[in-house]
């Protein structure tokens, strides 16, 4: 178990030196700005990070990080940072996970750029304490002591004494309020490909994700919510055979309705699939079937966003000049009209989470937890809720997750996992089969959009108008009604760094029963794809190349980022070849770019297309140049390695991510259904990172959005067939 | 009683006879290296050696897999290709040190699946082409490592 090492402390104060046996910690909290409203209200809009780092007298010099580990890196990222400022190399550091109390969330891209000057400042702040409580013990002024590789140097004796000689002393001085920084000229650690200390247990089985909890004397479990979305369970069914417990699921304080069940057993030999079996035994007279079923159809919620375009009560989200005047006056107008489906997150490491209860049963008086989350914090709040229990009597240990992408950011699994501890009176193993994670996932959620240009008779863009209909994600977590546009809906469609002086981007909301949730960037995967589809639109149209659109729109604008962004196109492009080597015989090149998070990605893809019977069936993704503008790239090899992931996330999802609805049942339910790009279809992925030095920027997701239009403006190049409608191949299916 | 050779080490389990590998070494030896991605034997998160042949666990029974010699995650420090003598550096240990080198895993659920298949190739081949991995490694990666695994599996192919 990946036990946290530090206890339990609520008593983490502000700039204050803990001690602990023989070293000191240090804890310092700085204000950092958030990214983005979470739905969770737990996190306040001012919310702190705090960096801790602890020198031991054995010379071991740890850094505790919070959030969550599912592949982005942050066990690296925050660490180098105190690495850097204490002077020690990166090899010497350890990185173990900070309990919940101290955790944070895991979303928004936003896990080093908004807490790396906070971990620097920690750094610096002990570096300087190591200093000065040496100088102390020599009677020498500071400035003849210099920190070198975990030690401290008398520049006039050349005495040394160690950081874990020093620490004791250390620890007793005041933390200085402002520790001289290093120039990032002189960084050492920061800007190099640092190794992950993760993965060593990610090669030899020993790295333990959520699923890998074991508790002596834990049942397991596995949860069935009502086959049809919005069902209900009408009866708890009899203990079947080769289980031990039914428990009802899903009602909370407000709706006292279940709708799930988890079934359950302690006996010998029980396993997962075995359950899964026995599961197959309980009758599905057991549910109650919405009335609204037959409406929960894909169909129908397509026919209800296509006339949501034209009517309704849009919010503004973006205005600038007069785009009824651009309009009135074009020579021509485009209007095109894209749509994505609901896509689901599809983890590989299905939800789960385990529980014990101490003691077994009420009154109880401590709970702990093992769960892949992307939230610790958050759980901590979930737990306290269903409990009743202080945070402080409750421990939510630290495991890997097997992916996150957004999923493991919710609280449904962790509830329910604790409902089944408290009713069975035994630790629990609470898992979703993989039929569950697919079909009560809180999805991408579907999306149309119509984006209507004028040109002026030269050609020239006069007016952009952007209409987007699509469930709102805040909007279903929250019992008002919404009064303005939801930014996560129409981010990436807003703040177009071209230059478009007349544009109206609207939003109409699409109240939909399906759950919607955040999937990896969330608004700008659906908004990039509409957008720079679009741009590429208006280039066939009126016979320019692509990528001088995009120059000549960048180059003529005024918006902050229009500079970075045409660097980083021309980085895609130069890297692609665009204007230096011929496109081999058929293939196509098509570009886009995007900026999330703060982070601007343009993407070239090379692309050739397999036909059946005339008809295109598949297209091969060759190469991909991906430039990508985070402004200081901490850790280099954990960049090309997001960028890598977003691309073929976004890239499996543009040709095959789809799930439809059908009397409110997914067609999607396992991964034979939900094709994902292959190795032996993986493109060669070159990247390119533009150091432009703006202030850093997250980079777990800004590299999915690009992926889908550049593939998509390839294709509409060498087929002449413009798809507006995700994905590519519907229908795909996956075989072994 | 159903005998398992799993990692050169006996194990007797109590389940009934088709109970899928893979729920044997996750529930009821403990054995969590190998994961569940799907169930149905099509993204091979599950993969283990069995007598020398890479196979989704999934889609093995227990009792099927009963007497033969199991390798999984946990064991592949100790494994060996038949020409590497002991003494020597088994290609398990050198498929672990190209996987760091490369630094491929990202999230890493779908590694130990990745690196029993890549053993399993080099069974069949000890120096396999871009087209054997191509057809080889068929597990599927949400991340998108798959770029740094063709590059750990060629370093591997290479190292001594």
């Amino acid at each position: 178990m990946n036990k946290p090492t530090i206890s339990q402390a609520t008593a983490v104060d502000r700039r204050k030196f803990l001690k602990v046996t023989g070293g000191f910690l240090l804890a310092l909290t700085l204000p950092v700005a958030t990214n983005r409203a979470l739905a969770d209200t737990s996190i306040p809009a001012n919310a702190t990070g705090t960096a801790f780092i602890r020198i031991g007298a054995d010379e071991s010099i740890t850094v505790l990080v919070g959030g969550g580990e599912m592949g982005q890196g942050i066990y690296t990222g925050l660490a180098m940072g105190a690495a850097e400022e204490l002077m020690v190399t990166w090899e010497k550091v350890k990185v173990e996970p900070l309990p919940a109390i101290a955790s944070w969330l895991s979303a928004g891209s936003g896990g080093i750029r908004s807490r790396l000057p906070t971990f620097l400042k920690a750094g610096a702040a002990a570096r300087e304490m190591l200093v000065s409580a040496a100088a102390q013990t020599w009677g020498v002024p500071v400035a003849s002591c210099q920190a070198v590789n975990g030690t401290v140097k008398n520049l006039v004796t050349n005495e040394v004494l160690t950081y874990g000689q020093l620490a004791p002393l250390a620890a007793t001085l005041p933390v200085p309020a402002a520790p001289v920084l290093t120039p990032a000229a002189n960084y050492r650690i920061i800007g190099t490909p640092a190794a992950r200390p993760d993965l060593v247990g990610k090669v030899n089985g020993s790295a333990k994700y959520g699923l890998d909890a074991v508790v002596p004397g834990m049942a397991l479990g596995i949860v069935k919510h009502a086959p049809v979305m919005g069902g209900t369970l009408k009866t708890t069914p009899s203990v079947p055979s080769g289980a031990s417990a039914v428990v009802p699921l899903g009602a909370t304080a407000t709706n006292p309705v279940n709708n799930a069940i988890a079934l359950v057993s302690w006996l010998p030999g029980a396993n997962t699939w075995g359950l899964m079996e026995t599961m197959k035994s309980i009758s599905s007279n057991i549910w109650n079937t919405p009335a609204n079923a037959a409406l929960l159809d894909s169909n129908v919620f397509k026919s209800q966003a296509m006339s949501l375009l034209g009517r309704g009560a849009p919010f503004i989200a973006e205005q600038k000049g007069n785009v009824d005047t651009a309009f009135a006056s074009a020579a021509r107008v485009l209007e095109m009209t894209y749509t994505l489906p609901y896509l689901p997150h599809a983890c590989m490491e299905v939800l789960n989470c385990t529980v014990r209860m101490t003691p077994a049963t009420a009154p109880f008086t401590a709970c702990e937890i093992w769960a892949p989350t992307q939230a610790p914090s958050s759980v901590l709040t979930t737990v306290s809720a269903v409990t009743g229990l202080p945070k402080t009597a409750i421990t939510v240990y630290p495991m890997f997750m097997g992916g996150g992408l957004g999923r493991k950011f919710e609280q449904d699994y962790i509830t329910q996992a604790i409902t089944t501890a408290m009713a069975v009176g035994r630790p629990v193993k609470l898992v979703w089969p993989r039929s569950e994670d697919m079909t009560r996932d809180q999805y991408r959620p579907m999306a149309v959009t119509r984006i209507r240009v004028a040109l002026d008779a030269a050609g020239n863009i006069t007016g952009w108008q952007n209409r987007h209909v699509s469930p709102s994600i805040s909007a279903q977590r929250r019992t008002t009604p919404l009064t303005a546009h939801d930014a996560n809906a129409t981010e990436g469609a807003t703040a177009l760094p071209y230059n478009l002086p007349n544009r109206l981007i609207d939003y109409v909301q699409h109240m939909s029963p399906i759950p919607v949730g955040y999937w990896r960037s969330v608004g700008y995967s659906i908004n990039c794809f509409a957008v720079e589809s679009a741009i590429d639109e208006v280039a066939l149209a009126t016979g320019a190349d692509p990528l001088t659109l995009r120059r000549q729109l960048l180059s003529t604008s005024t918006d902050p980022l229009a500079a970075r962004t045409l660097a980083v196109v021309n980085a895609a492009a130069a890297a692609a070849g665009w204007e230096t080597t011929a496109v081999p015989a058929g293939r196509a090149r098509g570009i886009a770019v995007g900026q999330a998070f703060g982070t601007i990605v343009a993407e070239v893809a090379e692309i050739g297309v397999t036909y059946t019977g005339g008809v295109p069936t598949n297209f091969t993704v060759y190469k991909v140049a991906c430039a990508v503008d985070c402004g200081t790239a901490v850790n280099p090899n954990s960049v090309e390695a997001q960028m890598q992931g977003g691309i073929f996330h976004g890239l499996s999802a543009a040709k095959w991510g789809e799930l439809k609805w059908t009397a409110g049942k997914s067609s999607v339910t396992n991964f034979n259904k939900y094709r994902m790009t292959r190795l032996s279809e993986a493109p060669v992925i070159t990247t390119t990172i533009v150091n432009s030095g703006a202030a850093m920027s997250g980079c777990g997701e800004p590299g999915v959005p690009p992926i889908a239009p550049a593939v998509a403006n390839a294709y509409a190049k060498l087929t002449g067939v413009r798809v507006r409608d995700l994905p590519f191949f519907p229908g795909a299916t996956m075989g072994g | 009683m159903i005998s398992l050779n799993v990692n050169g080490q006996s194990y007797q389990v109590d389940v009934p006879s088709d109970t899928p590998l893979l729920w044997v070494l996750r529930d009821i030896l403990h054995l969590t290296g190998t994961k569940y991605g799907c169930g149905i034997a099509v993204c091979w998160a599950c993969t283990v050696l069995i007598n020398g042949q890479a196979d989704k666990s999934c889609d093995v029974t227990v009792g099927s897999a009963a007497g033969k010699t199991i390798i999984t995650v946990e064991g592949l420090a100790d494994f060996r290709l038949p020409s590497e003598p002991i003494g020597t550096k088994g290609m398990g240990q050198k498929l672990q040190e190209a996987w760091i080198a490369e630094q491929a895993p990202q999230c890493g659920y779908c590694q130990s699946g990745m690196l029993m298949q890549a053993a399993g190739l080099f069974l069949e081949q000890r120096h396999p082409s871009g087209g054997d991995i191509n057809g080889a490694m068929k597990n599927v990666c949400v991340c998108g490592t798959y770029q740094r695994v063709k590059a750990a599996i060629n370093r591997a192919s290479t190292a001594v």
